[in-house]
């Protein structure tokens, strides 16, 4: 069972993807200029709308490599992949199928070609992060601190080819991506375009302008959103606006409003982090808006070793079943 | 398969605990492309060379800077860039964080064929004197300064600058503090991982 696995996830596509990731042109040795860790991570959940517990377990191999020639750098790679095992987790996620299920999932894995003169984009291909919104600056693969990316349009990661630059003091990215999230293909016709364009991400103040027009598991979304961050010392204010619809097959055309505010501090060592988050999330169709509050933490112990917790509590009455109440614990090692 | 699953991760923790700390860091350019050129505005390309920053290379910064140790996340892997004009090298270009009373400040250091501070730039400042330490004449106290004329300016404690230097920013005497102990360690460590490799360049 495990073996047909395998085999499922290294598909035709993957070994292309690991064919180009290898044969570009280095004097250098493949493991020179290589990055990588073993990454292990244990999450257990306690859902109380659904009164559940349920864990997820994930071991992977985290890689990221520079590829140089004689005149310099060409690009990087990046390569993420993870044997996830799921333990009454429910409701299942689309990647398994079964609320006990196992898989290999790859995260992020792709190229991007950097030895492009100034004004030239950068080029990126492979499956990557979708450019939107606060995720494009703040990533929160593996960690849980969430900026409901993936919920919001549809998928978080997927597989295309995207340009993207920092010029001066802008910085963008945008990308077309097929809409298959982990299928290397278009499924029924899906496709996302989307795209940010924002002032540079290492500044105090950073805001940015995010698009996205897409047909995912068969509903088209159409997204405008506004993102900022404010820092102040060892404090940080962020947020993030978008506006748009939703057209599905079942529920026909709806507006869609998510809005979400986070206020976070950290010690001055960075080893804690601290963060409370507040969402709104209306839907044109629903009777009353969403409103959900995300409180959370990190400790780093060392470069090695990160527990987090998050608990969320959903605010408003909802018109059917329980109100959202989640705990989730993490622990996380990098060697 | 639960149980061997759950072992497997529980063995990994495990290592991972008990093990040196070596993993990767997180410290590096954001963008190399664009921030290299604004340190090196005639640069075509530029090269990266990534070397492991492990207890060994902490215990030497110990004993060459007393009372001074590196921050955890900058154990690991860490890159050197190197500004190319074609396949000349014009300087390197190094990224380190040091600890703050406004956490952590990340700069990005331009450090010439000689081993001086040629220019740097702030990667992440949330310090309110950041516009001072962006001044001119903030920049030449350490510019043109090797790794001995920089220690020279560090007092007897080790993490304070000389009262020479202090009076001389009187406005934002914190971040001096925190600019020089960055370059001592930045300078050091260029030397101690990447000095024979640039000697060959």
């Amino acid at each position: 069972m495990l073996a047909l696995k395998v085999i499922r996830y290294f598909s035709v596509h993957y070994l292309l993807f690991l064919w180009v990731f290898f044969s570009v042109p280095c004097y250098a040795n493949f493991t020179e200029n290589l990055r990588w860790s073993v990454d292990a991570s244990a999450r257990l959940n306690q859902n109380e709308a659904l009164d559940n517990s349920s864990g997820i377990y994930a071991l992977g191999l985290d890689t990221h490599k520079i590829f140089t020639s004689t005149s310099g750098d060409i690009g990087y790679g990046v390569g993420q992949l993870y044997f996830t095992k799921l333990s009454n987790y429910i409701p299942v996620p689309f990647l398994f199928t079964s609320k006990d299920d196992s898989e290999f999932i790859i995260r992020e894995a792709h190229l991007n070609y950097t030895a492009g003169s100034n004004w030239i984009p950068n080029i990126r291909v492979g499956h990557f992060t979708l450019p939107f919104g606060l995720e494009e600056s703040i990533d929160t693969n593996g960690r849980l601190l969430d900026y409901y990316h993936g919920k919001n349009l549809g998928t978080k990661l997927d597989w295309g080819f995207g340009l993207n630059k920092v010029v001066s003091q802008v910085e963008y990215s945008v990308s077309y991506t097929l809409g298959g999230k982990d299928k290397a293909k278009s499924v029924d016709g899906s496709y996302a375009i989307s795209g940010r364009i924002g002032s540079l991400s290492h500044l105090n103040l950073v805001v940015g302008l995010s698009f996205f027009d897409g047909k995912i598991d068969n509903v088209v979304r159409k997204r405008l959103a506004f993102d900022w961050q404010y820092y102040w010392g060892t404090w940080g204010l962020l947020g993030e606006l978008a506006l748009g619809e939703d057209n599905n097959q079942s529920t026909g055309r709806q507006k869609e409003k998510y809005n979400l505010i986070e206020l976070n501090k950290k010690l001055i060592n960075s080893q804690f982090a601290l963060y409370g988050q507040f969402i709104i999330s209306d839907k044109e169709n629903k009777k009353s808006a969403d409103k959900l509050v995300n409180i959370g933490f990190s400790y780093q112990f060392n470069t090695q070793l990160e527990i987090s917790m998050s608990g969320r509590k959903q605010l408003n009455n909802p018109p059917t079943g329980q109100k959202q109440q989640l705990l989730r614990v993490q622990m996380r090692i990098r060697y | 398969m639960k149980i061997r699953f759950m072992s497997l991760i529980l063995i990994v923790i495990l290592v991972g605990i008990s093990g040196n700390v070596n993993a990767i860091a997180y410290c590096s350019l954001r963008d190399p492309v664009a921030q290299i050129a604004q340190l090196y505005p005639q640069k075509t390309n530029q090269l990266s060379i990534v070397k492991m920053v492990d207890d060994n290379t902490r215990t030497q910064v110990q004993l060459a800077l007393p009372n001074n140790d590196l921050h955890f996340s900058e154990l690991g892997q860490h890159t050197l860039y190197i500004a190319m004009l074609g396949q000349e090298a014009l300087g390197y270009v190094h990224v380190r964080s040091e600890q703050s009373d406004w956490g952590l400040v990340e700069i990005v250091w331009a450090i010439d064929k000689n081993l001086r501070i040629s220019n740097f730039v702030f990667q992440r400042c949330r310090s309110p004197q950041k516009k001072i330490a962006e001044e001119s004449y903030f920049k030449t106290l350490f510019i043109g300064k090797n790794y001995q004329e920089l220690k020279e300016l560090l007092s007897e404690d080790g993490v304070t600058a000389k009262k020479k230097l202090l009076e001389k920013v009187h406005n934002a005497p914190e971040l001096a503090n925190v600019v020089l102990r960055c370059a001592l360690k930045s300078l050091l460590l260029t030397k101690i991982l990447w000095g024979e490799e640039l000697e060959k360049l």
